[in-house]
């Protein structure tokens, strides 16, 4: 069990910094996919509270209204499943105690968990995508990632307007999700100038999509879409396009999943591809987290940790902002006006308040890359204003 | 099915009253703690034995379905439905679940189990995707891949079942009953018709048992089970998608079942006992969760054919031979 | 129209043979042994890392991979005979269920041995080959023929050799194969082995064209347990006609009407078949 090395470890090191200081301990809890599909976000996002708490612990802990606290992460699996989310849920607000839970991966599991977090004050931090997830009567979720909703409009004006695309192919899976996606990417290539011509949607498990993108193709559209699509079915489309003799643009608008999709798909089929990303490796502070990540798990950082750290580490601060770590109101509140945080992806702000009726969602800048030799090369920086 | 060819004979009256006595004080563990997370443990265990009971009925005329999980889809999704767009009160949506899930059951039971052994899991296996896929199709029913939040909670005669604590009396009511029924059903003249059915069907058929109409009996009765607790998981956890109740939920209460006792009267019970707080012991070994299940079952099957429920009669047996 | 015609003719075909990689070791293996392995998918899950592991991690040429996939895959699969599914001989249900045990083993393993990330899997060739606007990609037509070259080779020794002669008879009928001098404690593993192999092949062979991770089994199971379930579980001719005949449907009905459909109308013909013709098209009839 990691969490308790790490604990222990920590303890030690804080034994020594803090000498006869009381120690308190916080509990947070890790609700995330660790078994099956998800698990590369899931683990992402785990590791990224472990680190937060990990720096904290190492100063001495963490200072909220004079007391020092140790934070221990308590890591449980939902396998991607409502059910398993809300029996770990109820695990973690009843058995042990916790009044924070960094989760859930999907969005099912979230909703399926609100019920007990919200009534209970429990403070959530998801990633899971659906619009539902956030709303004025769910006053203790909060997003720290940013979705298609808040990128996709200044992305794909500025690649219309840069790379002369006028029409667009996409495929999505058959499910509201890729539905929701379908037509928001609809309506914003159209507001750009350029029209999405060919859509398909198909089953999740899919691995052939030679037929569909047969038909794509045949229709002569100027590049392919990939938003919606999980990383590893991103970048069987976009190898099987390459395979048809498909020369044009590809595209994928929101959520971070470049090195997945250059697995899958391989260098060559991915050269001069452009790509949502979250991350500049040319801003110090995030390359020295990414390092930190491959240097501790020994794997390559899931493009949504950064702001699950962000995230917690906001967390933290909202705790000392409010003097307690027991009456969640008061952190939520402080949580909530929290303004230009510093993090290490970039000045972050709350927004969110048009969308989903509440201003739980992060905003944090982000970027526009190519994708050459397999990396990507940032080709322009965006906030939700507008790409240049 | 060679090992466990035959029922297992009833036990003696004491050891039964020793079991019962067990099971009773197992049943009262969460009041003793007090604590709500074993609340609902407690009551986790109680849908998934009533679940596993409907499996088992089926099992009891030699047929496994692998299209369980759906039929708990339906029960959940029929009183989901009725609840939140008919105003039905939750405590007549459970029954409507059943209902439905039964009927569906009949109507398809006739010609699905013409088919036997492999094949008829196969059928399942294939009706339980068709299910999945389906309800994902139609969003306006299903509410799709994001499926249904916010379900009504539990509540008998108006009065909201609002905490574990109230919840669990209600779900160990249910339980008694669903065990009851199984009871009435396997110590009655049914039972043994079922059991003359699975032994063996041509005999069964010689002696003037209507074969097709006892299996279509059996598995009409266990998939109104299956909706039942399906209805029960969906207003209890307050969320169900299609995805819910794809194969691996079916293949879950499989898993109960055999570790429990394939045709023994208490095995699912004695598999969700066992099986359904288990991953709460191993949540800090999240990785070899999954193993460990694996290993359990083989080993079950290879040592224990007649599961957990059969371990006393099994090791009596081995004592009065040495 | 001909164009797309020609085209969902050819990807229809590629499909079928890959698929029928997967049906035949499947099928071979509940002939042989009367076991429902739900496991297969995680031996094709097996055999792509093997693949992986060959080429990138211990820089063997493509081929010489494949071949010692196949020759690992059949000691495997005797080990696992021997293990796990031995107790369970004439048990179906038993040993069906075991199966699905042996399955979330081995997925989960992989999980931990390997992560969750899918891996890059180099390409082993790219470019089309086209003719007017007919496009086959290179990657598949490799696939294809080694696919082939293997059903041929496979095919020849189930024909024409000692052991293949054994096979067949077992699958013909148990009892009369035993009493004619078939050697079951080696033909059991064997016929496992040869089953597992052909699925790890697969496995193989489809890296490239589809990535590699724990969880890729799922979809090639399925379509396995369509085509056998459609051909007749048990017969090798059935699965043959019943593979090309699903990657026809999937591929007409996904160019000309749309790929969620492709999915129902094939479960629909999956139950229509079972109920009209329980033992598959050109499988034999149970009892």
């Amino acid at each position: 069990m990691k969490r308790t090395t790490i604990l222990a470890a920590a303890s030690a090191l804080a034994m020594v910094a803090t000498g006869a200081l009381a120690q308190e301990t916080l509990k947070i809890g890790a609700l995330t996919t660790m078994s099956g599909a998800g698990a590369s976000w899931g683990n992402g996002m785990k590791r990224a509270a472990e680190m937060a708490a990990e720096d904290v612990n190492e100063a001495g802990g963490l200072e909220v209204g004079g007391t020092k606290y140790q934070v221990e992460i308590i890591a449980y699996d939902d396998s991607y499943k409502a059910n398993e989310a809300v029996t770990a849920a109820n695990r973690l607000v009843f058995e042990d105690k916790v009044k924070y839970i960094i989760g859930t991966v999907g969005s099912a599991p979230i909703l399926a968990i609100q019920p007990i977090t919200e009534e209970n004050g429990v403070i959530t931090m998801t990633l899971g995508f659906t619009a539902q997830a956030l709303g004025e009567d769910k006053q203790y979720t909060f997003r720290p990632n940013p979705t298609t909703a808040e990128v996709a409009q200044p992305q794909i004006d500025w690649i219309v307007a840069n790379q002369g695309v006028k029409t667009v192919g996409a495929l999505f899976p058959k499910d509201e999700t890729g539905e929701a996606i379908a037509g928001d990417l609809s309506a914003a290539y159209e507001k750009a100038g350029a029209t999405l011509a060919a859509k398909e949607f198909f089953e999740r498990d899919r691995v052939d999509f030679i037929p569909l993108l047969t038909r794509i193709i045949a229709q002569g559209v100027d590049a392919i879409e990939l938003d919606g699509n999980s990383p590893v079915t991103a970048g069987q489309i976009v190898q099987q396009a390459r395979d048809l003799g498909f020369e044009g643009v590809i595209i994928r608008t929101g959520g971070p999943a470049t090195q997945e999709i250059v697995n899958v798909a391989g260098e060559a089929a991915t050269e001069g591809m452009f790509v949502h990303s979250a991350f500049d490796p040319g801003v110090a502070s995030a390359k020295a987290y990414e390092d930190r990540y491959v240097e501790t798990y020994n794997e390559p950082m899931n493009g949504f940790s950064p702001f699950f750290y962000d995230g917690t580490k906001m967390l933290f601060q909202a705790m000392q902002d409010a003097g307690t770590v027991e009456d969640t109101e008061a952190v939520k509140t402080a949580y909530e006006n929290i303004t230009d945080y510093e993090g290490i992806l970039g000045t972050m702000n709350w927004t969110g308040a048009d969308r989903y009726g509440i201003a739980h969602q992060l905003d944090s800048p982000f970027y526009i890359a190519r994708v050459t030799g397999g990396q990507e090369e940032i080709v322009a920086r965006c906030t939700s204003a507008g790409c240049e | 099915m060679s090992v466990a060819k035959s029922y297992p004979t009833s036990r003696s009256l004491p050891m039964g009253l020793f079991w019962a006595a067990a099971l009773v004080l197992v049943a009262v563990i969460p009041w003793i703690t007090g604590s709500t997370f074993h609340f609902h443990i407690a009551i986790m265990v109680c849908i998934s034995a009533m679940a596993t009971g409907g499996l088992a009925v089926t099992a009891w005329v030699g047929q496994l379905s692998l299209a369980h999980a759906a039929f708990a889809g339906l029960g959940a999704y029929t009183s989901v439905l009725l609840v939140t767009r008919f105003d039905l009160p939750v405590l007549l949506g459970l029954p409507a679940g059943a209902l439905v899930a039964g009927a569906v059951a009949f109507v398809i039971g006739a010609p699905l189990l013409r088919l036997r052994g492999v094949y008829f899991v196969l059928i399942t296996f294939a009706l339980n995707e068709l299910f999945r896929l389906i309800m994902l199709d139609v969003p306006a029913l299903s509410g799709g891949s994001s499926g249904i939040a916010g379900i009504p909670k539990l509540s008998i005669f108006g009065m909201t079942l609002s905490s574990y604590e109230e919840v669990y009396p209600f779900a160990l009511l249910c339980l008694a009953l669903v065990m009851g029924l199984l009871v009435l059903i396997r110590k009655g003249q049914l039972g043994r018709r079922f059991g003359a059915v699975e032994e063996n069907l041509a005999l069964a058929e010689a002696s003037g048992i209507p074969t097709a109409r006892t299996q279509n009996l059996a598995f009409t009765l266990g998939s109104a089970i299956a909706g039942f607790s399906g209805a029960f998981l969906a207003h209890y956890v307050g969320f169900i998608s299609p995805e819910t109740f794809g194969f691996q939920l079916s293949v879950s209460y499989v898993i109960m079942l055999v570790t429990g006792g394939r045709l023994a009267l208490w095995g699912p019970l004695v598999g969700a006992l066992f099986l359904t707080p288990l991953p709460e012991f191993l949540r800090g070994a999240v990785e070899y969760q999954h193993i460990i299940y694996g290993v359990i079952l083989i080993a079950v099957l290879r040592f224990l054919p007649q599961g957990l429920a059969g371990l006393p009669a099994q090791l009596s047996r081995k004592g009065d031979r040495s | 129209m001909s164009f797309l015609i020609a085209q969902s003719l050819i990807n229809g075909v590629i499909l079928g043979t890959l698929y029928l990689l997967m049906a035949i070791g499947f099928t071979l293996a509940f002939g042989v042994m009367r076991i429902v392995n739900f496991a297969h998918g995680e031996f094709y899950m097996l055999g792509a890392f093997g693949a992986l592991i060959g080429v990138t991690w211990l820089g063997l040429p493509y081929p010489v991979t494949l071949a010692l996939t196949i020759v690992f895959a059949i000691l495997f699969g005797a080990v696992i005979e021997r293990l796990v599914f031995r107790p369970f001989r004439n048990d179906e249900l038993s040993g069906m269920i075991a199966s699905l045990g042996l399955a979330m083993i081995l997925q989960h393993g992989a999980l931990i041995l390997f992560g969750p990330d899918p891996q890059a899997f180099p390409a082993m060739v790219s470019g089309v080959f086209k003719w007017g606007a007919l496009i086959v990609p290179k990657s598949r037509a490799l696939a294809l023929g080694i696919g082939i070259v293997i059903l041929l080779v496979f095919y020849l020794f189930l024909m024409h050799t000692r052991h293949g002669r054994a096979l067949r008879a077992l699958v013909q009928d148990q009892e009369v194969a035993a009493v004619f001098g078939v050697r079951l404690e080696i033909m059991y593993p064997l016929g496992l082995g040869l089953g597992i192999a052909l699925a790890a092949v697969a496995g193989g062979l489809m890296a490239p064209l589809f990535g590699v991770s724990p969880f890729i089994g799922a979809t090639p199971l399925l379509k396995a347990f369509i085509v056998v379930i459609l051909g007749g579980l048990g017969s090798i001719p059935g699965a043959a006609l019943a593979a090309i005949l699903l990657g026809l449907i999937e591929s007409f009905t996904s160019s000309f009407v749309s790929a969620s459909a492709a999915d129902i109308v094939i479960f629909a013909l999956v139950i229509g078949v079972l109920l009209v013709r329980p033992a598959g098209l050109l499988g034999r009839a149970e009892v």
